[in-house]
């Protein structure tokens, strides 16, 4: 089913990624909403600072896949294991990943009762007990990272769709994680918008973080991703790095969307 | 539809019609606003004729009663009964003060938050000429009225001291949001100790000053079990759901007169105790239900997103809800949850009608009973009517004016 072609032998990304260990492993995850399969046995390693495209048609699992590596779904067999910590019901394990995986949603889900200020605050003060002057020059840093510092006292209905997803990878970023998520964050944004973001991505992605991205942008992918991973029904069917993916693709699957979305 | 581009020689602006009207002088806007509005045809003109003259007619009915027929004495005579009825005279002092902590907190509050309007000023010189007018008459309670100016000025004077300080973000501003925010929350326990403290007991508290202890307990009492309520019977788990459910479903199945005889017979035996308290207790318990019903209402219609980006950040499940979820949520509810205090405000008069408590429609009762003041019956009931609206209208200000300042960053 899952084959492995190119990620042992991708020569240009090997220089880069050469001495990371696994930062997530994911061993024969299952996950059934009722009876409904939504992952069906998936095994996949993500490495430090490695970036992953997860690609795939709708409805084939990429959000619920994502979604288990932070605990918004619970999977119901299998393994998780990130940065060593396994990811079980105990609740002190649940904490400590949560504040090293970061995760954006399509729908940027912005407090709307905060200030961009207090948005990016929030974690920081309440998790990790950072004072409240600290935590705002910390949030002014990385609303700068995402280029509109000039947003910090707006709130989020004040602001354009691409602003909004920026505030959200900046109140992310904020809690320093070591994994960013990254859930279609360009679907819902209007196509003048989407490049804001990807660039922003982009400059993360250059910064070393470790990265997994569900976007159906091929550009991005092609350019960015180390490797890219392709979902159907619940299943890892294909990975490999993007030009594996794109010059030569074995599964009839991964050949058939493709060519639907190029 | 399909031809309208045709019609439209291309390059030519048509203004909006009232665009062009807007630059005539008031006189002829005046003019024609009513031609149109009150004489755009024979028919049209001969209803607004008829309406005039019923209107008319009215309008001279009330006046006519409002100031040559009705004999107001019922009420100047009866103030005190009206007022606080079996409160003791000598603990008045009490009320007074308690009124001057009730109308410096409006101050501070809409010093703090809000800002008065030209409407604003309006009502309280209406309601404050009333209430002179009122304790005025006959010149035996000089000194109330002195009294009632007295808590306007505070009012004013705590309004202009607080509406001075700017609003950025900053120290001074965020301790005044403390202070204020603190006062109100801890009011309604200080207002009890201010009116309590002394001789009088709760059992003494009666007239209009029954109305206004009783309805904000119940409604205080009503958010303080009812938020709760509204979270468990949102909750996963099932014994905490379902014993809020009951709960809500089991208030919700009699009305407010129901549980009035709960707490005249069967409390009694149970807790005993004095029968305000009881009746306080089962308001609070009655309007709890309606308010966790209304809280949520708005838990549902929050976003899931949020509950996630909540948990996504790292915050705990109580976080999640006190940092998030609750703040949105209770600012969805405010409309149903004002609806609900004006209810229950004027459910105060329940208490009349099924207990042996004195509120302002009992004590006017009372005064239409007295030999005097028989054929006095419409005045009184006038005037009780006219009170209640007033604090129902003031209310609902009051929430309109929470809904516009805490919409500042609404979807
Ligand atoms: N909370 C849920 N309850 C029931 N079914 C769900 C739930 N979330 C997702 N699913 C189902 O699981 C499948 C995978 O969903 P998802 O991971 O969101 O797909 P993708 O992100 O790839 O579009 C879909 O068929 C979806 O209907
Ligand atoms: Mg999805």
């Amino acid at each position: 089913m899952t084959t492995h072609a190119g990620v042992t032998d991708a020569a240009a990304d090997g220089d880069r990624l050469a001495d990371s260990q696994n930062i997530i492993v994911a061993e024969n995850v299952d996950k059934w909403f009722g009876d409904f399969q939504a992952l069906d046995n998936v095994t996949m390693n993500v490495r430090e600072h490695e970036i992953v495209v997860i690609l795939g048609p709708s409805g084939s699992g990429k959000s619920t896949f994502i979604r288990c590596l932070n605990r918004l779904e619970e999977h119901d067999a299998g393994r998780i294991i990130i940065d060593n910590i396994e990811m079980n019901d105990d609740v002190r394990n649940l904490n400590a990943i949560r504040s090293e995986v970061g995760m954006v949603f399509q729908q940027f889900n912005l407090f709307p009762h905060l200030s961009v200020l207090g948005n990016i605050t929030l974690g920081p003060q309440k998790v990790r007990h950072m004072p409240k002057a600290e935590a705002q020059q910390l949030a002014m840093q990385h609303l700068e990272r995402v280029g509109i510092p000039e947003q910090a006292d707006k709130y989020p209905a004040q602001l354009s769709g691409g602003q909004q997803q920026r505030v959200a990878i900046a109140r992310a970023l904020a809690m320093q994680p070591k994994i960013m998520l990254f859930d279609e964050p360009t679907s819902a944004l209007d196509p003048e918008m989407i490049k804001e973001v990807l660039d922003v991505m982009r400059e993360l992605a250059e910064s070393g973080m470790t990265m997994i991205v569900v976007t159906h942008e091929m550009g991005f992918a092609r350019e960015v991703a180390d490797r890219l991973v392709f979902f159907d029904e619940g299943a890892l069917v294909e990975q490999g790095t993007p030009q594996h993916f794109f010059e030569n693709p074995e599964e009839e699957r991964t050949k058939l969307f493709l060519s639907q979305i190029l | 539809m399909a031809d309208m581009p045709m019609q439209q020689p291309p390059g030519r602006i048509i203004l909006p019609p009232h665009r062009e009207r807007a630059r005539r002088p008031f006189s002829v806007r005046a003019r024609e606003w009513v031609r149109r509005n009150l004489f755009p045809s024979t028919g049209g003109t001969l209803l607004t004729i008829a309406a005039a003259v019923v209107l008319g007619l009215l309008l001279i009915g009330v006046l006519w009663f409002v100031f040559i027929d009705a004999n107001w004495r019922i009420i100047t005579v009866n103030r005190w009964l009206l007022f606080a009825g079996g409160f003791p005279r000598e603990e008045a002092w009490r009320l007074w003060v308690g009124m001057g902590f009730v109308f410096l907190l409006i101050g501070l509050t809409y010093g703090t938050w809000s800002s008065f309007g030209r409407r604003d000023h309006l009502f309280v010189a209406v309601s404050g000429v009333f209430v002179v007018f009122i304790m005025a008459h006959g010149g035996t309670a000089i000194w109330s009225s002195v009294w009632f100016l007295l808590a306007v000025g505070v009012m004013y004077l705590a309004y202009a001291l607080t509406a001075r300080i700017p609003r950025e973000l900053g120290p001074i501003r965020t301790l005044q949001q403390r202070v204020v925010g603190g006062l109100l929350i801890a009011s309604l326990p200080l207002a009890l100790v201010i009116l309590l403290s002394g001789g009088a007991s709760v059992r003494q508290l009666d007239g209009f000053v029954l109305n206004l202890v009783l309805a904000p307990v119940g409604i205080v009492g009503g958010l303080v079990i009812g938020i709760p309520l509204a979270i468990g019977r949102a909750s996963t788990m099932k014994t905490i759901s379902w014993t809020c459910t009951a709960y809500i479903e089991v208030v919700r199945g009699a009305p407010l007169l129901g549980w009035l005889f709960v707490a005249l017979f069967i409390l009694d035996d149970v807790i005993g105790g004095e029968l305000i308290v009881r009746a306080m207790v089962v308001m609070a318990v009655f309007t709890a239900a309606y308010m966790a019903e209304s809280i949520r209402g708005a838990l549902q219609a929050l976003p899931r997103g949020q509950f996630e980006a909540a948990h996504a950040v790292g915050l705990s499940r109580m976080q999640a809800l006190r940092l998030i979820i609750m703040p949105q949520a209770l600012r969805i509810s405010i409309p149903p949850i004002v609806g609900q205090a004006i209810a229950i405000w004027k459910d105060t008069t329940l208490v009349t009608i099924i207990l042996p408590l004195r509120e302002l429609k009992g004590n006017a009762d009372s005064a239409i009973a007295q030999r005097e003041f028989i054929d006095d019956r419409i005045e009184a009931y006038i005037f009780v009517a006219v009170v209640f609206w007033a604090v129902a209208f003031m209310m609902s200000r009051i929430s309109q004016r929470i809904e516009r300042t805490l919409g500042v960053g609404e979807r």
